[in-house]
């Protein structure tokens, strides 16, 4: 009974790895056959990706994970078992395994800290070289508008820090320098792994520049996240086009000097109209609203897929977020709560407006959620290859 | 008016005495009764007026004013410039004379007192060149008339393989054209010589054995009856010479097919920009005086549906 005990203290955390109901342990067997068939298709592919390139793709992607898991291994095999030291009499001998075993152990938990760091890199679903950014003011009238200006700052100014193009294609402002809606088109290898996290809606709790009896008010602003595939393309035809502009008819050229800058371009199948006046000259204001047309074009065509796309989605996962508060910005406590994970409170809100780091910061702990996530269920939905085969 | 105009002075200067460390008056308040103002002088198309010359007098550029104006403010000296450029603005004087530049495709160019100004149509013309001459590797063009250099420099600016020589009558639109590409960088590929084109002496001595590849010009084309219906901006404002096409409106253009003739490659091509009736009137003079020499190939459209290019070739 006695030696029961002790070998049940002894052998706790063995058993404790074997038997762990967390899906993302290491130690999970559903979790280490998984490991083991990607270990096992990168090797495949090393064999057989030659020249093609989206197994290339998929070969780097799995790299990492591989490079992980084959040095945890190796550490692993260099812990002395505790059967081994049972039976090495040697007690001095003992003692020296048990110091090498601690030292193994640190190392092989940093190990697996970056096995499941890749994993879960490896977890993250589709890119897309580009995204629609779509920024509107909610409720809360000339204050929900400031704050949908701020908050513009803040993204054109994270898109920078974070060196991704970007190209305003709509913005609409108000006289006393707040925001009505904006879009955006940001281009750049990661952007929708950072981006799509910032989907829903922003609130705001401040005594506004605009109120006169110091009354904290509560306004909104909503961001949309829109992914461009690659191969998205509009087609537009000269002859759809309606350009116009306010020259009035007559002969035009060296007999008049009237200076028509301003372009309304109508794009007559869409029945979509743009205008660009911003320039002096008139062929950069038609390109301008041409790039315009061109844009919306292409946001009216994501959005009917999207939408169509996310229909499906949501009978499938319910809720998405799309209308949820997902962040509060609270300028009294001088806090930023993100309402999606735990530990989501940061504080300096003049930092955090700012779009650099500290929103990076942020982005970064949804991302890992949000990959964790993607894992559990991309293991949950996963069979070993050969039930697989044993099944059909 | 007067009462308006005294009144609105009145009001400025209690604004200014009022306050004596902030003389600043905003740029809203300053232009109450300019739009109605202007219109009565016959202008159209008043806000972008005003806000060319806010612009301009604040120093900023001009896509970066917003249109509404606000929360800009005028000094005491801006103020007056301001009221000023708008006062000859009332006289019709051109608004890109009085601002001093204007934008035409990407180029900012310098402009001046009796040199004539490119219209919007140009900018059309020139993209269509441009199109058209964009995958060429080397060109070696001329430009008849250059007058501030836009054409030529809008298409150095976009094509780096071209090298433009022009000619030009006006001195004062020779050294404005020469300054211009000088302030764009460009005058490595650019020389400007002035000349006035002439029956058997269409070039200067020192290109008198010169051939191109390309000849573009924008001569002038408008007819002499026509003058009495033009804007007052062009006839009191710009140099007539630019304009003056003689009687039927070609008289410049047809110094060009000679020119033409003599100093293109064969295969090269001549771009005339022109009024609304002479594409067809040049394919008839192609067909019955140029047989051999010059072959009219094309003609195109301006952006308000007038067709109004030529294209034509040196056989």
């Amino acid at each position: 009974m006695l030696v029961r005990k002790l070998l049940s203290i002894r052998f706790a955390p063995v058993v404790r790895r074997w038997a762990s109901t967390d899906p993302l342990s290491l130690q999970n067997t559903k979790m280490q056959a998984y490991l083991e068939s990607l270990r096992q298709e990168y090797y495949v592919l090393r064999v057989n990706a030659a020249g093609n390139s989206k197994l290339y793709e998929r070969l780097a992607q799995l790299e990492g994970v591989v490079t992980a898991l084959e040095q945890r291994r190796v550490l692993e095999r260099n812990i002395t078992s505790a059967k081994d030291l049972e039976l090495e009499k040697d007690e001095e001998m003992r003692e020296l395994m048990q110091e090498e075993n601690k030292v193994y152990a640190d190392l092989l938990a940093k190990q697996e800290h970056t096995l499941l760091r890749e994993l879960l890199t490896l977890a993250d679903d589709e890119a897309y070289p580009a995204l629609i950014f779509g920024l509107n003011a909610g409720a809360g009238g000339q204050e929900a508008m400031l704050f949908a200006q701020e908050l513009y700052e803040m993204y054109t100014g994270y898109f920078d820090h974070m060196g991704w193009e970007y190209e305003e294609f709509a913005r609409e402002t108000t006289d006393i320098g707040g925001l009505r809606h904006a879009s955006l088109m940001v281009s750049g290898d990661d952007v929708f792994s950072w981006l799509r996290y910032e989907a829903g809606v922003h609130r705001v709790q401040r005594v506004p520049a605009t109120e006169k009896n110091g009354r904290m008010h509560t306004s909104t602003a909503s961001i949309t996240v829109i992914p461009r595939p690659a191969d998205v393309q509009v087609h537009i035809a000269e002859k759809d086009l309606k350009i116009e502009t306010k020259r009035a008819s007559g002969a035009g050229g060296q007999h008049v000097n009237t200076t028509d800058s301003a372009v309304r371009i109508v794009h007559l199948p869409s029945g979509l109209a743009v205008e660009a006046q911003s320039e002096r000259s008139q062929l950069k204001n038609r390109e301008l609203a041409m790039k315009r047309l061109r844009a919306r074009l292409v946001q009216q065509q994501l959005e009917s897929v999207e939408a169509s796309k996310l229909a499906t989605k949501k009978a499938q996962q319910g809720s998405l977020n799309r209308n949820e508060k997902i962040r509060t910005f609270n300028f009294v406590q001088d806090r930023i709560t993100d309402h999606r994970i735990q530990g989501g409170t940061l504080h300096n809100l003049e930092g955090f407006l700012k779009g650099g780091e500290q929103l990076s910061g942020l982005i970064e702990k949804l991302q890992l959620e949000h990959r964790k996530d993607r894992l559990k269920d991309l293991l949950e939905a996963w069979q070993p290859p050969q039930e697989a085969s044993n099944q059909s | 008016m007067l009462r308006n105009l005294s009144l609105r002075s009145l009001r400025i200067t209690r604004a200014l005495t009022h306050c004596n460390y902030a003389t600043n008056v905003p740029v809203t308040t300053a232009l109450e009764g300019w739009p109605a103002k202007l219109k009565a002088a016959g202008i159209e198309d008043t806000e972008f007026n005003i806000k060319c010359i806010v612009s301009h007098v604040l120093n900023r550029k001009f896509n970066t004013v917003p249109d509404s104006l606000a929360q800009l403010n005028f000094n005491p000296t801006q103020l007056a410039d301001f009221e000023r450029f708008l006062e000859a603005r009332c006289a019709r004087m051109p608004l890109q004379h009085i601002i001093g530049e204007w934008d035409f495709m990407d180029i900012t160019l310098k402009t001046a007192p009796t040199v004539f100004i490119p219209r919007p149509e140009t900018e059309e013309f020139v993209r269509l060149v441009i199109e058209n001459y964009k995958d060429a590797k080397h060109v070696n063009m001329l430009e008849v008339g250059c007058g501030s250099g836009a054409m030529s420099l809008s298409m150095l600016h976009t094509l780096p393989q071209v090298v433009s020589t022009a000619i030009e009558r006006s001195k004062a639109a020779t050294v404005l054209a020469a300054e211009n590409a000088k302030l764009l960088g460009l005058e490595g590929r650019f020389s400007v010589h002035n000349h006035t084109m002439e029956e058997d002496k269409y070039m200067p001595e020192e290109l008198k054995d010169q051939k191109y590849d390309l000849i573009i010009s924008n001569p002038p084309y408008v007819k002499t009856d026509e003058f009495q219906y033009l804007h007052p901006e062009v006839v009191v404002y710009e140099n007539l010479n630019a304009l003056d096409g003689g009687s039927d409106g070609l008289r410049v253009a047809r110094l060009v097919f000679e020119l033409a003739c003599c100093h293109l490659h064969p295969g090269g091509q001549l771009w005339l920009e022109l009024g609304n009736e002479h594409p067809p009137l040049v394919k008839t003079i192609m067909n019955l005086k140029y047989e051999g020499r010059l072959k009219f190939l094309s003609s195109y459209y301006d952006q308000y549906k007038r067709e109004r290019f030529v294209q034509i070739e040196r056989v």
